[in-house]
């Protein structure tokens, strides 16, 4: 079968941005293990709880950015609490305990939503309905802001880890947690904090993404399922891997759609994964180690 | 200013440190001296709160300190150059530096001037300020670590034996800011397996034996009659 150009090139488009998200979604992941090797399974979870506050706030204000901002903020205290609460406590106990702890309060988290907003699936709006003639198709400008912006939070990121203050806290927590303390570096403020950033990266993409997709409370399922995919091809806790780990991903399946249904699709990731696994197990884009 | 009253450490079941006291006063270089393995590394990690002390008194100006988190001793002003440096390994030299500058109630001025004494005193710092630590050379490493931790500004510095492994050129480098240090007014614990320099350097040494201070005398007494070293170290 013969694709037309075209088609390939609105496949492409499709794929980064998709691919974007899932980069957003997956470098809060991915930061909390590489900093706290914590492997956070309520992260989509975090991501479900943020679209659902940016409904909530954006009936009380009607504002997308206010809602977008406002969520990012409350799942940020949210997930500072589910830190102090559940994971500190563990700190330093077999990594599985902490596996099993963040499994919990998924569970807790998904039944929260369901009791509090019910099966009816949610939606937002998108904040302009501004569309751009791309060969015979209309093609909603903002998809494209949405990776731009998920762009842009990711690179805020990297700049506030690579300059901020809190950023060499960070790192120097990562390399050698007792001579950061002997350093003066509160070391549960940092993980605290870097829980409390992952879980905004998480709500955050919730909203940017809530208005493709709409929102229930098994949402978070979906995502995470691919992040971890994107986090363990890119190699565990490497920032830079799982954005091109992400964008990787979502263009081949972006491709493969133009063969098969976008359902079978989803088998290009697992075929990716299998074959990291199996060929460079620390990362795709990782150099081998000697 | 610090003071260990008869200190008990347990790593596990093993039964390290067995009632260790030792003092160190304002502004004063105290060595600390021993074979392998007797405790001494042990001694500073107890001061620092990397291990918390089963039985006895960290005190330190005035307050027990035992059991408390590292990071609330170093703003007390308690600072720490490990055995093994520990340098970040992955951070810059400077970024290494700013782990002790980024911290509550201090200037912009105030950093810079601590940043130009260290560039100073370790030139090959201020050459090397963008390179990873963990590129440098084991001396390069172990002026860092003292480096960062002049970055706190501390009344007291655990050195624990910088002049490891390092040649000769080094070890005089990191004499003269033992030196430097002292002359500043910052008290010193300093474990050492070079006695000549410790000899030279500190006022009072104790000298440890399995888990506990054998024998402690002016630095002067040690120098004149060394049989005490000779019995402990073997030297
Ligand atoms: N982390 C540890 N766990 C168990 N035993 C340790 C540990 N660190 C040191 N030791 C033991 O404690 C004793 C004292 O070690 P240390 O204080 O490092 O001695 P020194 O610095 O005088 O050479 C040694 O017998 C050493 O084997
Ligand atoms: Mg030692």
């Amino acid at each position: 079968m013969v694709i037309p150009w075209e088609l390939l090139v609105i496949q492409l488009l499709n794929g980064v941005i998709i691919g974007m998200i899932l980069a957003l979604v997956a470098s809060g992941l991915t930061l909390i293990f590489g900093i706290m090797d914590v492997v956070n399974f309520a992260h989509g979870e975090l991501y479900m709880l943020g679209a659902y506050m940016g409904t909530t706030v954006m009936l009380t204000t009607g504002n997308f950015w206010l809602a977008l901002g406002g969520s990012a903020l409350t799942i940020a205290a949210l997930g500072a609490v589910v830190q102090v609460t559940a994971l500190r406590p563990l700190l330093g106990r077999d990594p599985l305990t902490t596996i099993l702890a963040t499994f919990g309060i998924s569970l807790v988290l998904q039944n929260y939503a369901l009791w509090q907003y019910g099966p009816v699936a949610r939606k937002i709006d998108e904040p302009f309905t501004g569309q751009f003639a791309l060969f015979h198709l209309q093609f909603p400008w903002y998809r494209v802001v949405i990776a731009l912006l998920s762009a842009a939070i990711i690179l805020a990121l990297w700049l506030f880890m690579k300059y901020g203050k809190y950023g060499i806290w960070i790192r120097a927590t990562t390399q050698d947690r007792v001579m950061a303390a002997a350093m003066g570096i509160p070391v549960p403020l940092v993980y605290t904090m870097v829980f409390a950033i992952g879980s905004a990266m998480a709500a955050a993409s919730g909203v940017l993404y809530a208005p493709l997709v709409g929102i229930n409370h098994a949402m978070g399922l979906d995502v995470i399922l691919r992040a971890f995919i994107v986090v363990v091809v890119g190699g565990m806790g490497n920032l830079a891997g799982s954005v091109l780990a992400a964008i990787f991903i979502s263009l081949l399946e972006a491709l493969a759609s133009l063969w098969v249904s976008p359902a079978q699709a989803v088998i290009v990731s697992f075929i990716v994964l299998i074959l990291t696994l199996l060929i460079r197990p620390t990362g795709l884009f990782v150099p081998t180690p000697k | 200013m610090l003071t260990l009253e008869n200190v008990h450490t347990f790593y596990g079941k093993s039964h390290i440190l067995h009632g260790v006291s030792v003092e160190v006063g304002p502004g004063e270089v105290v060595g600390l001296l021993g074979r392998n393995g007797v405790g001494k590394s042990t001694t500073l990690k107890t001061i620092m709160g990397l291990v918390r002390p089963s039985q006895g008194r960290v005190v330190f100006e005035g307050r027990d300190i035992g059991g408390w988190a590292p990071h609330r001793l170093a703003h007390l002003g308690i600072a720490y150059v490990p055995e093994d440096r520990r340098i970040f390994r992955l951070l810059t030299v400077y970024e290494n530096l700013r782990t002790g500058l980024d911290r509550g109630g201090i200037t912009e001025q105030r950093k810079t001037e601590l940043l130009e004494k260290v560039y100073e005193n370790f030139p090959v710092l201020r050459e090397r300020r963008n390179q990873a630590g963990g590129t440098l050379s084991g001396g390069e490493q172990q002026m860092l670590a003292i480096a960062r931790a002049m970055m706190l500004e501390p009344k007291i510095i655990l050195l624990d034996e910088p002049t490891e492994g390092l040649m000769p050129r080094m070890v005089t480098q990191i004499r003269h800011i033992v030196d430097v240090l002292h002359r500043e007014g910052v008290a010193i614990l300093l474990v050492e397996q070079n006695v000549p320099m410790t000899l030279e350097v500190s006022r009072r040494v104790y000298i440890m034996e399995k888990g506990q201070v054998r024998h402690h005398a002016p630095a002067e007494a040690l120098r004149e009659d060394q049989t005490m070293i000779h019995q402990y170290l073997g030297v």
